[in-house]
């Protein structure tokens, strides 16, 4: 259920986008982390839930992290949603749920976060499905249209 | 008897790849208020731990605890975990009644090591009469089930430390699980609790699922509630703390101050000396927190919140017996476990100046 998402709250008062000590620590985090990535290979992430953040100071964030080259939507129990900033190396990522309510939200920084590669487990038995499916498989030279001759 | 399955085998059986498994991890653990990081060691325990078996009883409650729990908006997460668990018994909300639902509970106990939750306090006086389900008095039916539990959760303020059926006067005697254990009136076991009038739904679907995977009890702190969701009080985390710092208080719930947003601490906010998550975790689905929409913080995670002097009087009303915590408060020392400890101790003190909140309270 997704009803409070459907009110059309608009919050007056708070405004667009603020600066406050609370965004400036975590763009000094974002730099601290970013360093130990390029220097380490470190991976950092943020849970955003966790902080008494207010609208204007996610907003003020989005604003000053921008928007990025790729963006990564991943269907996985519902929605997520992957995007890498201004600031390469620097992932906002958002996890909905089957109703599409964000049920966790965080700023990553990494090569690529985790959500986007494939597992080893399931590599592992994507091998075995596709295997099963080539051994039981009657061979024959048509392509996929269905054009060629049959062996 | 069938081998339980582990919770990773449950959801693979479901059809959930690795991919949303760790989705579903990093989703837990930022409803247990752990690190982002400790995401891949819950995939582990996961993968190990089997589905255990849970009762919970309602004893004197009004039911709130478990409307805040069902009605929470975080499906996915909520729902998995309670596909984690077998709920064996709730009688609100098992399809099963009278004796069928009774003999769930039994069956349910047959195997030791299950985890009991309680929400509501327990009567104990004339015999403990005053509540009874299926002809059992709770203190009885509480007593049996503890027998081969391996922990508790008293959930909400009333199984926590006793909230509304114990305020003054308490006409039945009630008594919170632990007040019974110390006491030697039920068997002892380890007790969580979730206190909060109601509690938070992601705070305890977050200790549940905390206990769940790692299988054992969270740290604690003097009240017996997880640090990782209590630790801070409201005052700690609220956004409205630099006006408190610049001494800028809103007076009246209409004036300029509050019109700006300024600290409510004169119009009563016991934020100071109320530890809870709200500042963070908010609620509906991290809308927003009471102090959010204006009015100050209640105290309704701390023991005896409704016999601690009145919602709208400030805590540092020399009149009140709080004016310990109150004048630390003001200092801008830090408040902490001293404060609690100091407020638990003058409970007896807070009972007999209870005073209502009447309108005047209301027109300071
Ligand atoms: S007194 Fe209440 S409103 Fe003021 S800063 Fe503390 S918690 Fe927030
Ligand atoms: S703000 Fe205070 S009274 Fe309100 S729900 Fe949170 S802890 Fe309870």
């Amino acid at each position: 259920m997704s009803g409070l998402e459907g009110i059309p709250v608009h919050i007056q008062s708070a405004p667009r986008a603020v600066a406050s000590g609370n965004t400036q620590a975590i763009l000094a985090e974002l730099e601290t982390a970013l360093q130990a990535l390029l220097e380490t290979g470190r991976e950092h992430s943020i849970d955003l839930r966790s902080l008494p953040l207010l609208p204007g100071e996610l907003d003020y964030l989005q604003h000053t992290l921008g928007t990025g080259e790729v963006r990564v939507e991943v269907d996985a129990l519902g929605k997520s949603e992957v995007q890498e900033t201004a600031f390469r190396g620097i992932w906002w990522v958002t996890h909905c749920n089957t109703a599409d309510d964000v049920m966790a939200e965080f700023i990553e920084v990494s090569f690529c976060p985790d959500i986007i590669r494939a597992q080893s487990d399931d590599v592992r038995e994507s091998l075995d499905a596709l295997s099963v499916r080539l051994a039981g498989e009657p061979v024959s030279n048509q392509n996929c249209r269905g054009e060629g001759e049959p062996l | 008897m069938n081998r339980r399955l582990t919770v990773a085998e449950q959801l693979a059986k479901q059809g959930v790849s690795r991919r949303a498994f760790l989705k579903f991890c990093a989703a837990a653990a930022s409803l247990m208020a752990l690190p982002p990081g400790m995401a891949p060691a819950i995939a582990e325990a996961l993968g190990k731990r089997t589905r255990p078996s849970v009762i919970w009883l309602s004893f004197q409650e009004c039911t709130g605890c478990t409307e805040s729990l069902t009605r929470s908006h975080t499906a996915t997460v909520e729902s998995l975990i309670f596909d984690m668990i077998s709920l064996d018994y709730h009688h609100t909300l098992m399809a099963a009644s009278g004796e069928a639902a009774e003999l769930a509970r039994k069956q349910a106990m047959e195997q030791a090591g299950y985890l009991v939750l309680v929400d509501g306090s327990i009567p104990t006086k004339d015999g403990g009469i005053y509540s009874a389900i299926a002809g059992v008095t709770n203190l009885q039916m509480l007593k049996e089930t503890l027998e081969n539990a391996a922990a508790v959760v008293s959930i909400g303020t009333c199984a926590a430390y006793g909230g509304i059926p114990k305020a003054d006067p308490n006409p039945t005697g009630a008594k919170s699980v632990q007040a019974l254990m110390d006491e030697g009136l039920v068997p002892r076991k380890p007790v969580i609790n979730v206190p909060g009038c109601p509690p938070i739904p992601t705070v305890i679907t977050g200790v549940l699922a905390h206990y769940l995977t790692f299988g054992e009890i969270p740290e604690l702190d003097n009240l017996g509630r997880p640090t990782m969701f209590f630790g801070d009080s409201i005052h700690d985390r609220c956004y409205r703390r630099p006006f408190y710092d610049q001494g800028k208080f809103a007076k009246t719930f209409d004036d300029e101050g509050a019109r700006k947003g300024w600290c409510l601490f004169e119009l009563g906010c016991k934020g100071p000396t109320t530890h809870n998550a709200c500042a963070t975790t908010k609620w509906n689905n991290g809308t927003s927190f009471p102090i959010e929409s204006g009015h100050g913080c209640i105290g309704c995670s701390e023991p005896d919140f409704w016999d601690a002097g009145s919602f709208y009087s400030a805590l540092s009303m020399p009149t009140t017996p709080l004016d310990l915590a109150a004048g630390a408060a003001v200092a801008g020392a830090a408040i902490g476990v001293g404060v609690a400890l100091a407020n638990r101790s003058k409970k007896g003190a807070a009972k007999s100046a209870h005073q209502s909140a009447g309108l005047a309270d209301l027109e300071k």
